[in-house]
């Protein structure tokens, strides 16, 4: 996942030794090619597993193909290895997982089944013939900021969260620093639920951050319940994972949503031509090759707001890093120096916030 | 002096009512064979109703016999799945079962695994002790936390009187909360800053039998069901959980040590949920996890149900569990049949098997009617 600190490596090791080029050798596909997926969730979450589920079927059009898919495999190594081996017994040689807890299993099977591509969503392991894989979500999520950020009155922000970690803590610090961007006042406030899927503590969270005057919520978690809540009380949400004006077309002013396909069906058409070379340190991909990219804007945005919100999105594509030096964290303490951007390794165990930002302590 | 109005010594017998009727009694003793009939019609019922639905989704009947008959146990992989699934689910449910069998309903198994799970993973962290003795420290850890957790309830209970449905459920949620602050805190995994613990070493781990991937959580699982087995069945504090289980105010009477019998049965229960945490973490996941736990609790609450709180029918009771599990996902699979009808169809299964013992403990008769020409 560390690409920059991997392409360093590599390049040493490629000057230091003859042999290691071997390691790098593309991931040749024996037999006919069958993708599956094994899902998270249910099928229809309304967020995260869903969007994995709605990509598949995109990728079914794409490659031509059917994807079976299991759906509701909690992370536990008992419950996702007997379905993958049973996908792999009727002949899958390409399997996508799409949860965190799947690493340390997939790696274990990715080591027993040589023959097998395996890739991973928001997985940590990586190796010959398995790629993790992740989006660049504070890309989105700062756009998203920069949405909420010109439709709110108050300039009082909300973001319901779901754990305090390296993936979550970015998409808020972008968020924030979309909505300054903005709205150069405005603040946001952060409630951890502690969990990825519990729509009674979202809604309980939600509820209390519109109490405290907040006049649009973000969210990172995996159901609708905050657009909802938005919704309800009159005032305007940002969703995630996927385009939330499905369950609140008054209160979505922005999503932040999966493209899966747009980076699996190219990516299964090299395993399927043998030029395959999973990245040792994983994908980490950008808007311009399908991690999140944004459903914007709805009426409540400026007509300027949303334009300057397209031009940034191109400039990000065009290269542009949201987490760019001179960044200074709440507390004062410079993280990213002048003409410098936050490099991968800090950004997945990113544990501070820049100014602006208020949380459970 | 009024005339004394003729008083029956015995109630006459009811009169048979106009129309045949069903009447339900209290069938006070059931034999052996009828049980095992009983619960075998609840289970072809379940598996009928299954079927039924299956066959409504569009899956063929011939395939389903492959499936769930053939695969499962002739197939190396599928076999050790389930085995695999079972060993941690037939020690939750000895935990529940030691602890049904003198009423102290612990609903906080999950938490006890967790306890015992964060005792025997500090060990694996801090590599205390000799690294050959290392497992067997975190298996006594694990046993001893889970005790622990179970203290407090089982101690409220006795002095207060409170009940230990509340008390242990709740203690639950501490739990989970104490396991997340560990994970996103202290013990965050220094190698991928993800929250899970760091993987456990070598010699942390439960050994593999050489067979698929099977370790020794599954003889330990059979160990810890033999020894439950003589401890609830053959030996004297059996008799004594007897006596908790059909009367405790009869057995104080007498001066037998209830209370004494019922605090060791929630601890023995504590102790097995934690020695459950301890054999996924070391035996299946390697690390501990944010949602290793998870769904045990109940798990483990319904198979000593069924087991009747039984050990030894908790560890076949476990496998068949497991069978269902696994089963579940060939379908799944397949035939792409939804997770959600796949629970759908283990519950009917389930509920039939629950519900069959209604006619264990009771007899349903046909009593005709009262004939019109008499």
């Amino acid at each position: 996942m560390f690409r920059p600190f991997l392409t360093t490596c590599l390049a040493a090791a490629l000057a230091l030794s003859p042999a290691l080029p071997v390691l790098a050798a593309p991931f040749k596909l024996k037999g006919e090619p069958k993708v599956a997926m094994v899902i998270f969730g249910q099928k229809n979450d309304g967020g995260w597993s869903q969007a994995a589920d709605e990509a598949r079927v995109k990728m079914e059009a794409g490659l031509g193909m059917k994807i079976p898919a299991v759906d509701g495999v909690k992370e536990n190594a008992t419950a996702i290895r007997p379905v993958v081996e049973l996908f792999i017994k009727r002949g899958h040689n390409i399997i996508i997982g799409t949860a965190f807890g799947y690493s340390d299993t997939f790696k274990e099977l990715s080591e027993k089944y040589p023959d097998v591509a395996f890739f991973n969503l928001s997985g940590t392991t990586n190796g010959p013939n398995l790629e993790s894989v992740y989006g660049r979500t504070y890309e989105s999520q700062y756009l998203c900021g920069m949405a909420a950020g010109a439709a709110s009155k108050t300039g009082k922000l909300g973001f319901v969260a779901a754990n305090p970690f390296g993936v979550v803590n970015w998409t808020i610090s972008a968020y924030e620093l979309g909505a300054r961007k903005t709205n150069p006042n405005a603040t946001l406030n952060v409630v951890y639920t502690g969990a990825w899927n519990d729509p009674v503590k979202e809604r309980a969270a939600a509820q209390a951050l519109a109490e405290q005057g907040v006049d649009v919520l973000g969210q990172h978690v995996d159901t609708p319940a905050t657009q909802i809540i938005a919704q309800e009380r009159g005032i305007l949400g940002t969703g995630h994972h996927r385009d939330m004006r499905e369950f609140a077309p008054k209160a979505t002013i922005c999503s932040s949503v999966w493209t899966w396909d747009k980076f699996f069906v190219p990516e299964i058409k090299k395993v399927i031509a043998g030029t395959w070379e999973p990245a040792p340190y994983g994908a980490f991909i950008t808007i311009a090759d399908g991690g999140t990219d944004i459903a914007c804007c709805g009426t409540a945005v400026p007509k300027a707001a949303a334009e300057a919100i397209m031009a940034e999105r191109a400039a990000i594509i065009a290269g542009k890093h949201v987490f760019a030096g001179p960044l200074e964290d709440r507390e004062g303490k410079l993280r990213v120096p002048a003409g410098q951007t936050l490099s991968d390794a800090d950004l997945w165990k990113m544990d501070w916030y820049v100014k602006g930002v208020t949380t459970q302590k | 002096m009024p005339e004394a109005l003729p008083v029956p010594l015995l109630s006459a017998a009811p009169e048979p009512p106009r129309r045949g009727r069903l009447t339900v009694e209290i069938r006070q003793h059931a034999t052996g064979w009828h049980q095992g009939l009983v619960l075998a019609g609840g289970l072809a019922l379940g598996m009928a109703l299954a079927t039924a639905i299956l066959l409504a989704c569009g899956v063929g009947l011939s395939d389903l016999i492959q499936e769930f008959v053939v695969s499962v146990v002739s197939s190396p992989a599928s076999l050790s799945a389930v085995l695999i699934q079972a060993a941690p689910l037939a020690i939750v449910g000895l935990a529940a079962a030691v602890a049904f069998r003198v009423r102290f309903w612990n609903i906080g198994i999950e938490g006890q695994m967790i306890l015992g799970a964060v005792a025997a993973t500090a060990v694996a962290i801090h590599d205390v002790g000799p690294a050959p003795l290392r497992l067997v420290l975190m298996m006594l850890v694990a046993a001893l936390a889970g005790m622990a957790w179970v203290l407090a309830p089982a101690l409220l209970k006795i002095r207060l009187g409170l009940n230990e449905v509340i008390s242990t459920l709740l203690l639950n949620y501490v739990a989970f909360n104490g396991l997340l602050h560990l994970l996103y805190g202290a013990w965050r995994d220094p190698a991928s800053s993800f929250p899970n613990s760091e993987q456990y070493e070598a010699a942390e781990r439960l050994g593999e039998l050489g067979w698929e991937n099977l370790t020794w959580a599954l003889p330990l699982a059979g160990l810890l069901t033999v020894l439950c087995w003589w401890l609830l069945n053959v030996s004297r504090f059996g008799f004594l959980s007897r006596v908790a289980e059909a009367n405790p105010r009869l057995g104080e009477g007498q001066g037998l040590p209830m209370t004494r019998v019922m605090l060791a049965a929630a601890l023995l229960s504590g102790g097995l949920a934690g020695i459950a945490g301890f054999s996924i973490c070391a035996g299946v996941e390697y690390r501990m996890t944010q949602s290793f736990f998870s769904g045990y609790g109940f798990s483990g609450i319904l198979i000593a149900f069924l087991a009747r709180n039984n050990p030894l029918g908790a560890f076949v009771t476990a496998i068949l569990v497991g069978v269902l599990f696994v089963a579940g996902q060939s379908l799944q699979v397949f035939y792409g049949i939804p997770g959600a009808m796949v629970q759908l169809i283990q519950a009917v299964i389930v509920i039939s098997v629950a519900a069959s013992d209604f006619f264990v403990r009771h007899r349903v008769r046909w009593v005709s009617g009262r004939r019109s020409d008499v």
